[in-house]
Parts: C-alpha cells; sequence; structure tokens
C-alpha cells in the first residue's frame, strides 16, 4: 500500500498544476458562454443560448471558421507533402548532408515575429523584392497582402516556409527506421523507384506521416501571431481566423459572453481532431 | 558521474523555484516610480523628452515609459484599470475612448487633486479639447483627464502640382475628386489621393471628414445612422476618390500615407494629423519642402468642422503614486515643455499660447490653421461603445473598399451589428 | 555496397538542392542584410541586394535599447518553465506508466491533457488573467514561467510519456530486490535511462517558451519585465517600422537557439522517432 502512495505524491504536482491552469478556466469559459457579460460596463446578464444562436448566424464567424480550415488543411497539405518530398531527396548519405540539413532547420528556429515582420517587408506592395522581382521580369506585381484573393495564402506560404522543416526531418528520421535490406530486396525482384514508394515506403511510413500531420493540423489551427504580425485579420475579413475572432470579442470589445462562446465552438472542434489523433496514433488500449 | 549532475540539476530546480517565487514577491520597493503607459512613435519620443526634463528637476522620482501601439495600450490599461492593479500612474488616452475610462470610474477626479493642491486649471488650455476630459462632456463635467496632444485633423494638397494645373484650394470634396483625377492623369508618379485604409480605427479617422461634409452621422439620439442617404452618398463618394489612391490603399497605415506625403507620391493628402507631419519641411526627410499646404478640409452638403483628435493624460484611481501623478501631468502639460516638445518632434500642442510661438510657426506654417480648427473642432460620437462601433464600422468600410461588398449592404449590415451592439 | 533507386544521387539531385536551400536561406540571408543597412536604404523603392553602405548602428540601438534585460526575462522564463514541466512530467508519467490509478484517471488525465495541448491558448487567456490577478502573479516573470505550463505540460508530459513507455521493468524490478527504495529507483535508474528523452524534450519547450507570445503580451505590464518577443513588436510602431533594428534584434534574438541547429536536429529526430514507439 505504501508503494502506491509512492504514485499518488508523484503524480500529484502535475495534477494540481494542470488544474489550477485549465480545469477551472475551461469551467468558467462554459459558465460565460451562457451570459452577455461585458467586461468594461460589468453587466452580466444570464441569456441562456442566445450568444450560440447569435454567432452562429455571424457571418464573420462563418468566415472565421472557413479561413481557420483553409488555412489548417492547405498548409498542413502542402508542409506534409513537401516534407515526404524532402525526406526522400535527402534519403541515403552524400556530401555534406548534414550541413545541409541543419540549414533547412533553421526557419524553425527563427522567432515567428521576425518571421513575419520579414516577410512582410518581402510582400509590400510597392517596396517589396517579391513584387520588384515581377516587375523586373515584366509581370504584373501582385497584391500579396491587400488581395482578399491571395492574403490567406500568403500567409499559408510563411507558415510552410517556417514549417515545411519540421514535417522534413520527423519524416526523414522515420525514413532511416527502415531497413535497407527491404529497399535492396525490392529493387533486386525489379521494382522501380515509384513502385517501391507505393508499396513498400508508403505503407511503412504511414504511422509516421499521420502523426506529423495530426501535428500540423494541430498547430495551423491556432494560427494566432502570423494574422496578428501580418494582416490583423484584412483586408476586410480574408484572414480572419477562429483565434482572432475570440482575440477581439475577448481582448478589444471586452465581450466575455462571446467570447467564451466562439471558444466554445473552438472547443467542439478540437474535440473532433482530438478523438481522430486518439484513434489512430495511440489506441486506447496502450494508455 | 553524468548521473549525478543530473540528480543535482534536478535537485537545484526543484530547491530553487519556489525560492524564485518567493524572491520576486519581495521586490519593487523605495523611492517614487512612476510608470506611464503612452503611444509609440513620435509620441513615444515626446513623452521621453518630457520624462528627462522632470527627471532632470526630480532626481528622486523614476520612471518607466511603456511605449504602445494604439491598439494594445488600449487593451492593458483596460485590464490594468478593470482588476485595479495599479501598474500604471500616468496613461495616454484617445479621446473617444475616455467616456469609457470616466464612466467606469477608473480615472482619478483631477478636479479634486487641483483643489488639494490649491491650483486651478490654466485657461490658456484650449477649452474644446480639455472637454474631451471631462465627464459629463460639458463645459462644467468634472476633470478627469488632461490634453496632451492637440490633434486635429487636417487635409493636405500640393501647392506646386495644384498651381502647375491651374487648380486652386478645393472648397467641395467634388473639387478635390476633380483634383486627384487630373493629378492622375498629368503625374503618372503621383497617386492623385492618399489615405488611411487599414481596417478599424484607421479608415474610420480617414473617411470620417467625408461622411460629415456629406451629412453623414454615426448616431442619432444614440441610435446608428449608417442607413441614411447621405451616408451612402458619402461612401460612394470615397469609392470614386478610391480609384485615384494607391493599389495597396487599403494596408495604408499613417506610417505609408507619411512616407507616400513626403516622398512626393501623393498628390492630396484627406487626412493628415500634424503630429504625423512634423518634418514635412525638414530637406533631410522630405522631398516637398515647402510645396505642401496643410489646411482645414472642404465642406460638401455641410460645412466643413475639423475632427479632433486629442491624447489625453489621465491618472488611474489604482495608481499608488496620485499627487507624484498629478505633479508630472501639469509639468507635461505646462508651457515650456510643450514648446520644446513641438519643436524636437513637433508634438501638436494644446496651449493657445503655444500655437503663437513665432519660433513654432515658422517652423510649422500651418499653426494658426490648427489653432483656429482645434477651437472649432467636433468630437467623435461619445459613447462607452465606440471602439466596438468603430471596428465593425472600419470593417465594413473596408469591405467596401476592397470591392468585396457593395456599398449599399456594407452599410447596412454595419448598421445592424452597430444596433446588436447598443443593444 | 549497391545503392538502391532511393540512394542515387544525379545532377538533379544537387540542382534541386540548391534551389531549396536558395529558397530556405534566402529570407535569412535578408535578415541579416537589412540589419546592416541605413534606414534611408530599406525603404528604398529598388531593394538592393547587399547594403551599400554597411552600419552597425542598428546593433548598437538594439543593445542600448535594454536588449540584456528582455534577453535575461527570455532566458529566465524559458529556462525555469521548462525545468518546472521536466520536473512534473517526469514525476506523473512515470507514474502513469508504472501505476494504474483508479477510476481511469490515467486515460482521462491523458486526454485532458491533449484537448489542453491542441486548445488555442487564447482561450484560457481571460479566466487566468482574473485568476492571476487574484494571487497576485500578474506582471511578474514566475506568473509567466507559470502560465507557459499550458503551453510546455502537455508537450512535455506526452513527450515523456513515450519515453518513459520505452524503459523495461525489469531493470527496476532488480534494483527493487535489492532493496532500493521507489525514489532511489526513480532517480538512479529510470532518470538515467532516458535522458536522451529528457534533453530532446526540453529542447523543444525551451523553444516554444522563447517564442510564445500572447500571454506575455496580456500578462506583462512593466517596460522592465518585457521577453523578447515582445520587445521584437516594440519596433514596428504605427508610424514606422525601424526595419534595421528589427532585424537586428530578430538575429540577436534567435542567435542563441541557432546555435543549437545542430544539436537540436539530433536530439528532435531521436526524440520524435522514439515517442512514436
Amino acid at each position: 500500500m505504501k508503494k502506491n502512495i509512492f504514485y499518488y505524491l508523484i503524480f500529484a504536482p502535475a495534477l494540481i498544476v494542470i488544474v489550477f491552469l485549465t480545469v477551472y478556466p475551461i469551467v468558467n469559459v462554459f459558465h460565460m458562454s451562457f451570459f452577455k457579460y461585458n467586461y468594461l460596463s460589468d453587466t452580466k446578464i444570464f441569456i441562456g443560448l442566445k450568444n450560440f444562436k447569435r454567432i452562429m448566424g455571424d457571418d464573420l464567424f462563418h468566415t472565421a471558421f472557413l479561413n481557420t480550415i483553409v488555412f489548417s488543411v492547405v498548409a498542413t497539405f502542402i508542409e506534409v507533402s513537401l516534407g515526404i518530398f524532402l525526406a526522400l531527396l535527402f534519403y541515403g548519405q552524400f556530401f555534406g548532408k548534414r550541413v545541409f540539413m541543419v540549414m533547412i532547420i533553421f526557419p524553425m528556429m527563427l522567432s515567428t515575429m521576425v518571421i513575419s515582420a520579414l516577410w512582410k517587408t518581402l510582400y509590400h506592395f510597392d517596396i517589396g523584392l517579391l513584387n520588384y522581382v515581377l516587375r523586373s521580369i515584366g509581370l504584373k506585381p501582385i497584391g500579396w497582402l491587400i488581395n482578399p484573393k491571395i492574403a490567406l495564402f500568403s500567409i499559408i506560404l510563411v507558415d510552410i516556409w517556417q514549417w515545411t522543416p519540421f514535417a522534413f526531418i520527423l519524416i526523414h528520421a522515420g525514413l532511416n527506421t527502415i531497413q535497407r535490406e527491404i529497399f535492396e530486396a525490392a529493387s533486386i525482384d525489379g521494382a522501380n523507384y515509384f513502385k517501391t514508394l507505393i508499396h513498400i515506403t508508403f505503407p511503412i511510413l504511414s504511422g509516421q506521416i499521420l502523426l506529423v500531420i495530426l501535428l500540423r493540423t494541430i498547430d495551423t489551427f491556432r494560427i494566432f501571431s502570423k494574422v496578428y504580425a501580418l494582416t490583423q485579420g484584412g483586408p476586410g475579413n480574408a484572414t480572419e481566423t477562429l483565434t482572432y475572432y475570440v482575440y477581439r470579442e475577448g481582448f478589444t470589445y471586452f465581450n466575455l459572453g462571446r467570447a467564451a462562446t466562439a471558444s466554445i465552438y473552438i472547443l467542439i472542434v478540437i474535440a473532433f481532431i482530438s478523438y481522430f489523433y486518439l484513434r489512430n496514433i495511440i489506441g486506447e488500449e496502450s494508455v | 558521474m553524468k548521473k549525478k549532475i543530473t540528480m543535482i540539476i534536478l535537485a537545484m530546480f526543484l530547491v530553487l523555484f519556489p525560492a524564485i517565487i518567493w524572491a520576486t514577491g519581495q521586490a519593487e520597493k523605495g523611492p517614487v516610480k512612476l510608470t506611464i503607459a503612452g503611444r509609440d512613435g513620435g509620441y513615444g519620443k515626446a513623452m521621453q523628452i518630457a520624462v528627462d526634463e522632470y527627471m532632470k528637476k526630480h532626481p528622486d522620482v523614476s520612471f518607466e515609459v511603456l511605449k504602445l501601439p494604439g491598439a494594445s495600450l488600449y487593451e492593458k490599461v483596460v485590464i490594468d484599470m478593470k482588476n485595479a492593479v495599479g501598474t500604471y500612474d500616468v496613461i495616454m488616452i484617445d479621446d473617444p475612448i475616455a467616456t469609457q475610462f470616466q464612466k467606469a470610474g477608473w480615472l482619478t477626479n483631477l478636479d479634486e487633486l487641483y483643489k488639494k493642491k490649491g491650483l486651478s486649471l490654466d485657461p490658456d488650455l484650449i477649452s474644446t479639447a480639455v472637454k474631451l476630459g471631462r465627464y459629463p462632456y460639458t463645459d462644467s463635467g468634472t476633470l478627469y483627464a488632461l490634453p496632451h496632444v492637440g490633434n486635429v485633423e487636417l487635409f493636405a494638397y500640393r501647392k506646386d502640382l495644384f498651381q502647375k494645373l491651374g487648380l486652386s484650394k478645393p472648397a467641395k470634396w467634388d473639387d478635390v475628386l476633380d483634383a486627384a483625377k487630373k493629378i492622375r492623369e498629368s503625374f503618372p508618379d503621383v497617386y492623385g489621393v492618399v489615405f488611411r485604409g487599414v481596417k478599424g480605427n484607421p479608415i474610420v479617422a480617414g473617411f470620417l471628414p467625408i461622411y460629415w461634409a456629406f451629412g453623414g452621422k454615426v448616431l442619432v439620439n444614440g441610435k446608428p445612422a449608417l442607413d441614411s442617404q447621405q451616408a451612402l452618398n458619402a461612401l460612394k463618394f470615397f469609392l470614386k476618390l478610391k480609384q485615384y489612391a494607391p493599389e495597396g490603399v487599403a494596408m495604408y497605415n499613417s506610417a505609408q500615407v507619411k512616407d507616400a506625403l513626403y516622398g512626393g507620391k501623393a498628390g492630396i493628402v484627406t487626412e493628415v494629423w500634424p503630429s504625423w507631419v512634423p518634418k514635412l519641411n525638414d530637406p533631410n526627410e522630405s522631398r516637398v519642402v515647402n510645396k505642401v499646404e496643410v489646411t482645414t478640409h472642404p465642406g460638401e452638403v455641410e460645412k466643413s468642422s475639423p475632427m479632433i483628435g486629442v491624447w489625453l493624460l489621465g491618472i488611474p484611481k489604482a495608481s499608488k503614486h496620485h499627487d507624484a501623478a498629478f505633479d508630472f501631468l501639469q509639468f507635461i502639460t505646462g508651457k515650456e515643455m510643450q514648446i520644446k516638445m513641438a519643436d524636437e518632434v513637433g508634438l501638436a500642442p494644446t496651449r493657445d499660447s503655444v500655437y503663437k510661438v513665432a519660433k513654432l510657426v515658422s517652423k510649422y506654417p500651418w499653426y494658426p490653421v490648427q489653432n483656429q480648427a482645434l477651437k472649432n473642432a467636433v468630437g467623435r460620437p461619445r459613447t462607452t461603445k465606440w471602439s466596438e462601433l468603430e471596428n465593425i464600422f472600419g470593417t465594413y468600410l473596408q469591405l467596401a473598399l476592397i470591392g468585396s461588398m457593395d456599398p449599399e449592404k456594407a452599410l447596412k449590415e454595419a448598421n445592424a451589428k452597430m444596433k446588436e451592439v447598443l443593444e | 555496397m549497391s545503392r538502391t533507386a532511393m540512394e542515387k544521387k544525379g545532377i538533379i539531385f544537387w540542382v534541386l538542392l540548391i534551389v531549396i536551400l536558395f529558397l530556405v536561406l534566402f529570407p535569412i540571408y535578408w535578415i541579416a542584410i537589412t540589419s546592416l543597412k541605413y534606414p534611408v536604404e530599406n525603404i528604398s523603392p529598388v531593394p538592393t541586394f547587399y547594403p551599400h553602405r554597411v552600419t552597425l548602428q542598428n546593433y548598437l540601438n538594439v543593445l542600448e535599447g535594454g536588449f540584456f534585460r528582455n534577453l535575461y526575462n527570455s532566458l529566465f522564463v524559458s529556462t525555469f518553465s521548462t525545468a518546472l514541466s521536466l520536473t512534473l512530467s517526469f514525476l506523473a508519467t512515470y507514474a502513469l506508466v508504472r501505476f494504474k490509478f483508479p477510476l481511469r484517471l490515467n486515460y482521462i488525465f491523458l486526454i485532458w491533457v491533449l484537448i489542453v495541448k491542441i486548445l488555442p491558448p487564447i482561450v484560457l487567456a481571460i479566466p487566468l488573467y482574473t485568476l492571476f490577478t487574484s494571487v497576485h502573479l500578474i506582471n511578474k516573470l514566475v506568473g509567466l514561467v507559470i502560465v507557459y505550463q499550458v503551453y510546455t505540460l502537455p508537450y512535455c508530459l506526452w513527450m515523456l510519456f513515450g519515453f518513459l513507455k520505452a524503459v523495461p521493468i525489469e531493470y527496476e524490478q532488480a534494483a527493487e530486490i535489492d532493496g532500493a527504495s521507489k525514489l532511489k529507483v526513480l532517480t538512479s535508474i529510470v532518470l538515467p535511462l532516458t535522458r536522451g528523452g529528457l534533453v530532446a524534450t526540453a529542447i523543444f519547450s525551451v523553444i516554444v517558451a522563447w517564442d510564445e507570445f500572447l500571454f506575455a503580451l496580456l500578462f506583462i505590464r512593466n517596460p522592465d519585465l518585457l521577453t523578447l518577443p515582445l520587445r521584437i513588436v516594440n519596433f514596428i510602431t504605427e508610424y514606422e517600422t525601424l526595419w534595421g533594428e528589427l532585424m537586428a534584434i530578430g538575429l540577436m534574438a534567435t542567435l542563441p537557439v541557432l546555435l543549437f541547429s545542430g544539436y537540436v536536429y539530433r536530439k528532435m529526430t531521436e526524440g520524435f522517432s522514439m515517442s512514436l514507439k
């Protein structure tokens, strides 16, 4: 019995911190979502499900929701595809490999704020480098951050630049755990490169790839700093995201009730993602 | 061996951690230290000048100055005052937001502090600006904040280009449109017109002079009035103007407007705040020395009434240094300091006499106009919800500006959203 | 040794490699040259590909602007939040791996932690702000250390869970038969066995804390206590962006982490492939 107390004792601190930092706030969020609560004027009125209805019918929320999904799916897809491509490209030994790989992970080490500021200069419509290059080869400049049809993709591009290295090294690590003999055997059997890829490499790598997909989905779903630094949700509502929506309701308007309600919608989406995460990566029996 | 080291490190962390929590709780005692939450850019520089001067005279007082962009300043002071944390002793307040703070009772009553110190308010401070610090918003309301920066929205155009084209000072907004078109056609390097198009506060401030001139109102009897014909006319006119604006105007903020003006790329700037352009006639910074006329806005349906945008200074109730903060307030709004700040960084004064200092007038030739404008200026609507209304208005204006929504729909939806907020 | 198709590197490979390296490194090169240019050159309508007049003024301005103070704050916060997370999660995950708590607590706890990990932190920001105000942790570096547990603790818990699961129980059993106490087993057997995993986890936790922006923005009020990301944003003002200074501080703020890139790369590869198993 004494043995068990030991486990309780070492488990307790982490449990306490997690409860302190998350359980109360989340309960609080649920509570608040039923109120019309303005932080500034301190009026707090119970309004039942009205917040939920109102946000459901809010165009801005729809746009934010859609943008977040587009951002998350497109960024993840491209990052993972490029990561796979790079991992395959870098497979095996060649001159200077280690150095090159270290260089490739530079972007993810840089501060997000610096990266955003940097790309903001590159994207500048009038004096930015990208448009300068376009103009000098005789093309029309692109409104990277000012064209509502393009702005979201410009932010995605920044995310790709920053985080493809992450996908790359994880998949590369996975690739290196596959025994060389398997490839050698396949090549003796006369399988060509693509056949090997489809029938051998991908099936073995699928676990690793799925992990990377989930990690990137989670991360891109929470996109905030880049929007804050690059566009602040504009032009129009072209780059509004869910987190930015909550931020504005909460910290610009101080409508805590509505911010809480929006958070709950986010929670619901996250519950779905977690469910897939658990089913595919961890599996209940291993816990 | 390695085992041991890891162990030791781990043990150290475990011990150190509570120790540090305890230690940081103990810090921060000693002589008076005023923490100021202010703006960045030129405002920040001006504040630094005042703080440095003040410290020369009062070596016992030290300062911490926070220089923040507008939105983040607002968010920080609100949270701080709401929780009565008392981090800040002096805060800068944009005048439309002041109502909110005053109503919430977060600011110290300055009338009482004046009485306590046996002082009275200097009548040299321009009364339209002082009034913005009063609540209720009347000449006899209680004073909660002092005017620090006497901004008023002005209008600028290139005299030289107007002359070349045989144009005279625009009297109506239609003349502006006409001039913008001619400038764009005759000078391919120059944008006909430049204004702020960033969503939220900037585009609203940029649009309001036009809106008002066309007879539009934001609130009528506390209800949103964006769905009027006048409002629609104003917005449609705004979109016509936009044809002669830079392509990226939706991302133009004060920095871009300033650069365009200094760089000689702007024919007309529909919205200039004097604090933006202190170096307009400085050949090291500006390519348009003495070529720009800064004046009041044209009218249209209604006569032009300039828009005031004063930065106020207040003392949060939760501050622990009311007296010291008040003394600093008196110092920074004093004549001597205002002259110095105006001279060095072009901060717009709030004292009548400062606008008449010869040295300043020769440097900033628009000072008489600005002084006059300040005295006749009108403020933005006084409501506790202004920041939210402004954001809504700004979002839909930009949607119309970039062509994502037609003007009728934008105004109608903005109106509906505002109604929701004011419910 | 025969080479499989995947390993053959032809001319196309090298061309591709150069293109990729260019795409990755050019923006970083741009940061570096921008930090060495005079302000006039940075807003010139024709971008220059190298600084025509080199200056170190930007770096001096940053250093004089209290860079070391911010560096200290960032170091403090990321070190201690990582240390705290690592300690808590090492202990807790060991318990989770070796002991089945009643009421399916193991399972519930891990799922809850996962949800927290996925949750956008903004959702927790407002209630946490109120909570921290009431316990006087606002505007203190220690407050940041604690609130960063929202990011680092779930991350460390999940990472270490993977590592600890991979530790064979036989060693511990043997030690226990020899009469070692539980605590002794934990510190002298389990800890050394998972050292690699701990380091890998720590590195990532440091990076997350180093780059954190939202809570720092909301919880820190005194200029004295700003962390590096907050200082960085200060160079983007509404009236002008100080490109030179911005890029200079950006490079300097990244340098400590950048220097470890090689190490990180190795550890991260180890870390993730282990946690996957």
